[in-house]
C-alpha cells in the first residue's frame, strides 16, 4: 500500500477545517457521527453507563433515515463483540462498545477478536469496574486488554474522539496491521459533556477512508477459507508472531494516517503524543485522557509563577509510543505521572501508564525520576490544586528532595 | 426464493431454495466436509457435519462453536471442509450465526456485495448449546430479519474436554465429574434438558424448530434443507451417539441412535410455524403403532451406564413413561394442564 | 545406565488405562529398588480420539537432577523401550495433532527393544515396520490386543504381562523380583502376580538390523515459518477442483493430504462387489467420507482415508458384502474395486481368503457382561 496523497489546494482554505457542519455535540455524539461517516456495515448494542449514550444517537440516526446499518441488540456484551467479529469476517464495517464491567463481560470475545486480527473499532466509556458499581471514569476496563493486541488510545475531546475514530478505522483495517482499536473516552466528562465539534462532509470522509476490503481473509463461498482452525503448540507463536509484526507495523500507519487527516481535513495534530509547554520544561507531568483540561490549566497557572512545568498527553498506549516519549521527556529532571488507573502490587504499586513509562525512559542514559501519581478514580475530580499538588512534588523529587520516585502517592485520597 | 426482497433494515431477504430429498439415491454425490478431521472411529457428530454440509451445498458459510467438532475437525493446517468455516467461541453459536447473517444482509442491501442468498449454519455441541451459549442462541433466534440455522451436535457431555457432564446428558451417565464411586452411584442427577422444545416454545416467531438423529441421514439433511429454506432462524437439535463417551463399539453407533428413538428417550420431532409434527418412528410411538423398546435395552449397551442396578434402570423408565403418558404435548411439551385451565 | 524410559504407543481411549497402567507399573517397580519416576501422557495427543494412536512415557533415574535432565526435553527420545499396545501400530503412527506419519520405533534408542503384543510372526511384523538406521530388538507378548472404553476396563492381564516383559527386555531399570513386588502391590491380585512372572519367562527378543524392515519412507512436513503462514489465523480450505465427479461418472471427494488417518485402523472393510445392491448406505453413512463413488455406481472404500470404524459393515444390509477384517491381514493401501475390475475370479478367492482368515477384534463394548465373558472364553 503506497502512502495517500496529501490534500490538493483546493480542499484546503489556509488550514481551516474543510466542508462539514458545526454541532454542539457530546463525544459519544461525535462518534456516533464517525460511525455514520465510515458507513459501519454492522452494529451491535447492549445498555452499560457510559458507553452506551453513543447507540442511543446512533440508533436515532438510523431511525430518521440518517444512517443505513444493522443494528444489533444483543442480549450481553459477550455476544455484542462476538456478533460484530463474526460479521467483520464476511466483510463489514463494524462499530461497538462498552464500559467498566461491560467490557470485561466480553473479555473472551476481545481477547479473541485481537487473536483473529479482526480489526473492529469499539469506544470504550470508561468506567470504574465493579465492585463498588460506580459510574465514574477510571481507566481499567480498556487498559484489562492492553497485551492482547488491541490498539488502544484516549481522546480529550469530542473533536478529537470523531476525528480519531475516522483514524482508528483506517489503522485499524490497513492490511499491515488488520488488529482492533478501542477509543478511549472518559465517562462523563466526555461522554455526557457537549462542546462545539466540526463534524466532516461525507466526501472528505470517503477521500480519507478508503471501503474495508479483506482480501484473501474474506470469509465468502467465492473464497473457501478455513479461519481459526484448533492450534497446538506447533503454530501458536508463529500466530503469535504475526499479531507482534502487525502491530509493530501500526506506528507507521498511525504517522501516515495522522499526516493524511492533517492535510485532508486541516486538523494537525501529533499522532502518539500532544505536548504542551514542553519547549523549556524543567518537570513534566504525563497523563491521558481527559485530565488534560484541568492539568493544563495549572501548567499556565505555574509557568506564570515562573515554574517551567509542561505536560505531555499520551493518545495511543499501544502501540506504545516509546520514541516520542523519550524525546519529549528525555531532557526533563522528573517525570509526574498522573494515573487514572491502579496498578495494585505492580512495581512501586504505580499506575499502568507508570510502569510502561518507566520501563520506555530506563534506556536513556540520563533519564528522569519517575513518579508516579493515582488520581480521579471512580470519577473523582482531578482540580488544578492537586496538579499544583503533583508538580511540587515532582519539582521536590528533581531536586531530591524527599518525594521518592520508588512510591506511588494517591491525590485527593481521604485520610 | 421463499421471501420477497425488501430493501431497508429490519426487512427479511430471500434464502435459498432446497427441496427434499427422495431417497438415499437421489442425494449428490458433493462432499463439501471430507476426510482430514481427527475424530474417533464412528463419530456420529462428524456423520451429521458431513451430511450438513452436503444439504447445505457449496453456497454456505458454516460457523463452529467450540467443541469437538472445532477441535478434532480441524487442527491448525489441515481442515476437512470444503465451504467457507470459521471458529467461533463456546458460546457463540447464536452470535456467530446473527453476525455472520447480519454482515451478508449489510453489504448485499448496500451494494457492497454481490446479492445472493447465502446459507448460514452456526453448530455447537451441548455444552455450547444447551449450557453456554442458551441465551444467545436465544436471543438469535428472536432476530427473525437474519436467515441462520443454529444445529446443535448432541453427544451428551462435554465430549473434547474429556467426557465431562452437560445440561445435556442423561441422568446418572458416567462422566468425569460424575463417576460412580463407592459411596455414590448416582453423581448426575439431573435429567436432560428439553433443549428444542423451550426453544421452539419460548420462540413464536421462530419459523423452524426441529429434532433429528442421523440415523436416518436423508431424513436428517431433509431437516436442515427445510430449516435453510424457510426464512429466519432456525434450530436444529441432533442427538449424536458418541463411541467414546457413551462407551460403546463404534460401528453401533447408528444403531444406538436408532434405540434412542425407539426407547422413546429421543423423540423426532418439527415446529414449523407454531404447528408441532412428529416423525417417523416418534410419530408411530404417539400414535399407538410402535411400542415403545423399554429402555434398558439402550442403556445397557453403554459402558456410560454400567454402574447402573435395576432402582437405576427403572427410574429411567419412569420418567420415560411420564413423558409419553403425562406430558401435555407428548415428548415435547412437559406441563400437564392445571385444575383452573 | 541410571536413567531408563519407556515409551507407550497405544490406541486412544480403547488402551488409555492399560497405558497407564504400565507407565505406572514402571515407576512403582524402579521405586522399590528406590529409584524415582514420573509417568505421563503426551499432552498434545489429548483428548484422545477412540482409536487414534497416543503415547504415554515412563522414566525412572537414581536422582532427581538425573531425572529432570531427561525431562527437559518435550517428548523423550532415545527410549530404552517402546511398547506397542496393538501390533497395527507397527504400520505408523499419525498421532491426531502431529504432522506425519512416525516409525513405531522412532523414538526407539540404539539397541533398545520394541515390546509389542501380537499373535503373528515376528518377521511378519518386521515387514510392517519401517527401516531404522540403528539395530533394535523385537520382544513380543503373545496376546491379542485388549481394547476396551472409556469407563469400564477389561482386567485380561494385558497390563501385568507387558511389565513382567519388561523386566526381562529392560533388567536395568528394575529386577523381576521388583516387578512382581509393585504389581501385588497395587493390584493385590496374586494371579495378575503370576501372569507377569509368565510373561517374563516366555519373553525372547531377537534383533533386527538396519536391513530389515519397510523400505517406505513415510510422509512428513515441513512447517512453515511465520512469514509463510497466512495471517488472521486464515488456512486455505479443501480445494473441491483436486476431486470431483469424472467423466466416467465415478466421484472422488478431494481427500486431506496432511492427515489421512489410516494408522487409526484396526479393522478394514472388505466389499463384495458382486452382492452389493448399490443401496449406497455405506457412502451416506461412513463419517469420514472415505467411499469413492465408482463409474459403475459401487462404492470403493478408500484405505488412505478409513479408519476402520466399521459403521459400513453395521449399517450393510447385504449379508457378507461389507466384512471387517483385522488390518493385520492387508499390506498395501490399495483400491481393492480397481484389483476387481482387473481380475474378478482373484478378487473373489482374496476376498474368501480375507473373510476366512480374519481373527476376533473388538473395538470395546457392547454390552454389559461383555468383559467378563471374553475372559472366560479366553482362558477355556
Amino acid at each position: 500500500m503506497t502512502p495517500p496523497k496529501a490534500a490538493t489546494a483546493e480542499t484546503l482554505d489556509g488550514g481551516a477545517p474543510v466542508g462539514g457542519t458545526e454541532e454542539l455535540i457530546s463525544g459519544s455524539e461525535a462518534v456516533a457521527h464517525a460511525v455514520r461517516l465510515a458507513d459501519v456495515d454492522v452494529l451491535t448494542a447492549y445498555p452499560i453507563r457510559p458507553y452506551d449514550t453513543v447507540m442511543q444517537y446512533v440508533s436515532k440516526l438510523i431511525a430518521d433515515g440518517e444512517f443505513d446499518c444493522e443494528f444489533i441488540v444483543a442480549e450481553s456484551e459477550h455476544s455484542q463483540f462476538e456478533i460484530v467479529k463474526h460479521a467483520s469476517t464476511v466483510g463489514a464495517r463494524v462499530f461497538v462498545g462498552s464500559s467498566g464491567v461491560g467490557w470485561l463481560y466480553a473479555f473472551e470475545a476481545l481477547a479473541v477478536t485481537a487473536g483473529l486480527r479482526v480489526p473492529m473499532v469499539a469506544m470504550v466509556g470508561n468506567r470504574a469496574l465493579d465492585d463498588p458499581g460506580a459510574f465514574g471514569v477510571e481507566h481499567n476496563d480498556a487498559l484489562a486488554v492492553r497485551d492482547l493486541g488491541w490498539m488502544l488510545c484516549w481522546v480529550a475531546t469530542a473533536q478529537e474522539a470523531l476525528d480519531t475514530a475516522l483514524i482508528a478505522y483506517r489503522v485499524a483495517e490497513d492490511p499491515r496491521v488488520s488488529l482492533p482499536c478501542a477509543l478511549s473516552c472518559d465517562g462523563a466528562f466526555l461522554t455526557h459533556s457537549q462542546s462545539i465539534v466540526n463534524v466532516p462532509d461525507q466526501a472528505t470522509v470517503d477521500s480519507f477512508l478508503p471501503p474495508y476490503d479483506r482480501k484473501e481473509k474474506l470469509l465468502h463461498p467465492d473464497n473457501p477459507i478455513t479461519i481459526a482452525p484448533q492450534a497446538n503448540e506447533d503454530w501458536v507463536m508463529e500466530i503469535r508472531k504475526q499479531s507482534d509484526a502487525g502491530m509493530r507495523r501500526a506506528r507507521d500507519v498511525i504517522t501516515e494516517a495522522y499526516d493524511d487527516f492533517g492535510a485532508k481535513f486541516g486538523r494537525e495534530d501529533e499522532p502518539f503524543i500532544e505536548r504542551y509547554m514542553m519547549e523549556d520544561a524543567e518537570i513534566a507531568l504525563v497523563g491521558m485522557g481527559t485530565l488534560a483540561m484541568p492539568v493544563k490549566v495549572a501548567v499556565r497557572k505555574m509557568r506564570e509563577q515562573g515554574q517551567k512545568v509542561g505536560f505531555v498527553r499520551v493518545r495511543w498506549f499501544r502501540p506504545f509510543p516509546v520514541e516520542e516519549l523519550q524525546d519529549a521527556l528525555g531532557g526533563v529532571a522528573a517525570v509526574g505521572v498522573i494515573d487514572r488507573d491502579y496498578g495494585l502490587g505492580s512495581a512501586f504499586y504505580g499506575g499502568v501508564l507508570a510502569g510502561d513509562l518507566r520501563t520506555a525512559l530506563y534506556p536513556l542514559e540520563d533519564r528522569p525520576k519517575v513518579v508516579s501519581f493515582i488520581a480521579g478514580l471512580g470519577g473523582r475530580e482531578i482540580n488544578t490544586d492537586n496538579v499544583i499538588t503533583i508538580a511540587g512534588m515532582v519539582s521536590d523529587a528533581a531536586e531530591g528532595g524527599t518525594t521518592d520516585d520508588q512510591d506511588t502517592y494517591w491525590i485527593g485520597v481521604r485520610e | 426464493m421463499s421471501e420477497t426482497t425488501v430493501e431497508g433494515f429490519g426487512e427479511f431477504v430471500e434464502t435459498q431454495v432446497l427441496d427434499a430429498w427422495k431417497g438415499p439415491k437421489k442425494v449428490p454425490h458433493e462432499e463439501f466436509f471430507t476426510s482430514g478431521h481427527r475424530t474417533c472411529q464412528g463419530c456420529e457428530s462428524a456423520q451429521l457435519m458431513k451430511l450438513m454440509a452436503k444439504a447445505a451445498g457449496p453456497r454456505t458459510i458454516i460457523l463452529g462453536a467450540t467443541g469437538c467438532m472445532y477441535v478434532a475437525n480441524t487442527t491448525y493446517y489441515s481442515t476437512p471442509w470444503a465451504v467457507p468455516w470459521m471458529h467461533t467461541q463456546l458460546g457463540s453459536a447464536g452470535s456467530a450465526a446473527t453476525g455472520t447473517a447480519a454482515g451478508l444482509k449489510a453489504l448485499m442491501r448496500k451494494g457492497k456485495m454481490k446479492d445472493e442468498p447465502i446459507n448460514v449454519i452456526s453448530f455447537c455441541g451441548d455444552g455450547g448449546g444447551a449450557d453456554m451459549g442458551l441465551s444467545a442462541i436465544s436471543a438469535a433466534l428472536q432476530h427473525t430479519e437474519y436467515n441462520h440455522l443454529i444445529l446443535m451436535y448432541d453427544n451428551e457431555s462435554y465430549a473434547n474436554t474429556d467426557i465431562q457432564v452437560s445440561g445435556s446428558s442423561p441422568y446418572g451417565a458416567h462422566t468425569t465429574f460424575s463417576a460412580p464411586g463407592k459411596v455414590q452411584r448416582i453423581m448426575n442427577r439431573r435429567w436432560k434438558k428439553n433443549t428444542a422444545a423451550m426453544l421452539a416454545a419460548g420462540h413464536p416467531d421462530c419459523k423452524y424448530v426441529a429434532t433429528v438423529c442421523t440415523s436416518n441421514p436423508v431424513d436428517a439433511m431433509n431437516h436442515v434443507r427445510k430449516a435453510l429454506s424457510i426464512g429466519g432462524p432456525t434450530f436444529i437439535h441432533s442427538l449424536d451417539p458418541c463411541p467414546k463417551g457413551w462407551d460403546y463399539d463404534p460401528r453401533y453407533s447408528h444403531e444406538l441412535g436408532e434405540l434412542a428413538i425407539e426407547t422413546g428417550i429421543w423423540p423426532l420431532y418439527e415446529v414449523v410455524e407454531g404447528e408441532l409434527k412428529m416423525h417417523g418412528k416418534s410419530r408411530r410411538i404417539l400414535r399407538g403403532q410402535l411400542k415403545r423398546k423399554p429402555v434398558e435395552e439402550y442403556l445397557m449397551r453403554q459402558g456410560r451406564f454400567a454402574h447402573f442396578v435395576q432402582e437405576d434402570i427403572d427410574y429411567f423408565q419412569g420418567k420415560i413413561d411420564q413423558m409419553w403418558e403425562e406430558w401435555l404435548i407428548p415428548g415435547v411439551i412437559p406441563f400437564s394442564a392445571g385444575e383452573e385451565s | 545406565m541410571s536413567t531408563g524410559s519407556v515409551e507407550v504407543i497405544y490406541r486412544g481411549i480403547y488402551q488409555k488405562t492399560l497405558a497407564k497402567n504400565i507407565c505406572r507399573g514402571v515407576v512403582f517397580a524402579a521405586r522399590k529398588e528406590g529409584k524415582i519416576g514420573i509417568a505421563f501422557g503426551r499432552y498434545s495427543d489429548s483428548p484422545e480420539r477412540n482409536g487414534i494412536p497416543a503415547k504415554q512415557f515412563a522414566v525412572v533415574a537414581d536422582e532427581q537432577e538425573e531425572l529432570e535432565e531427561y525431562l527437559s526435553r518435550y517428548e523423550p527420545d532415545n527410549n530404552d523401550v517402546t511398547i506397542a499396545c496393538d501390533d497395527t501400530l507397527c504400520k505408523g503412527v499419525e498421532s491426531w495433532a502431529w504432522y506425519g506419519l512416525q516409525p513405531i520405533n522412532k523414538l526407539l534408542g540404539e539397541n533398545g527393544t520394541l515390546l509389542v503384543t501380537s499373535t503373528q510372526s515376528p518377521n511378519k511384523l518386521i515387514n510392517f515396520i519401517h527401516r531404522k538406521a540403528s539395530p533394535y530388538d523385537l520382544a513380543l507378548v503373545r496376546s491379542e490386543a485388549s481394547f476396551s472404553g472409556l469407563w469400564v476396563y477389561k482386567d485380561d492381564h494385558t497390563d501385568v504381562r507387558l511389565l513382567g516383559a519388561l523386566a526381562k527386555v529392560a533388567p536395568h531399570m528394575f529386577s523381576i523380583d521388583s516387578m512382581l513386588a509393585a504389581i501385588k502391590e497395587q493390584f493385590k491380585d496374586d494371579l495378575k502376580v503370576t501372569s507377569a512372572k509368565k510373561s517374563y519367562d516366555d519373553t525372547e527378543a531377537q534383533p533386527v538390523s538396519t536391513e530389515q524392515g519397510n523400505e517406505e519412507v513415510p510422509y512428513s512436513f515441513e512447517l512453515p515459518g511465520w512469514k509463510e503462514m497466512e495471517e488472521g489465523i486464515v488456512i486455505r480450505g479443501m480445494d473441491m477442483s483436486k476431486g470431483g465427479t469424472g467423466k466416467d461418472g465415478s466421484y472422488v471427494p478431494v481427500r486431506n493430504e496432511v492427515f489421512k488417518k489410516f494408522s487409526t485402523r484396526t479393522m478394514r472393510p472388505v466389499i463384495n462387489f458382486e452382492t452389493c445392491t448399490k443401496c449406497t448406505l455405506c457412502w451416506l453413512n461412513c463419517p469420514d467420507t472415505c467411499f469413492d463413488v465408482t463409474a459403475d455406481g459401487l462404492y470403493d472404500a478408500n484405505m488412505e482415508a478409513c479408519c476402520g470404524c466399521g459403521v459400513c459393515e453395521a449399517v450393510c444390509p447385504v449379508k457378507e458384502c461389507v466384512t471387517m477384517v483385522n488390518e493385520e491381514a492387508f499390506d498395501d493401501n490399495d483400491s481393492q474395486w480397481a484389483m476387481w475390475t482387473k481380475d474378478k475370479d482373484g478378487y473373489g478367492k482374496w476376498l474368501a481368503e480375507k473373510i476366512a482368515n480374519q481373527p476376533a477384534r473388538s473395538h470395546g463394548f457392547h454390552h454389559i457382561g461383555q468383559y467378563e465373558e471374553d475372559i472366560a472364553n479366553d482362558s477355556a
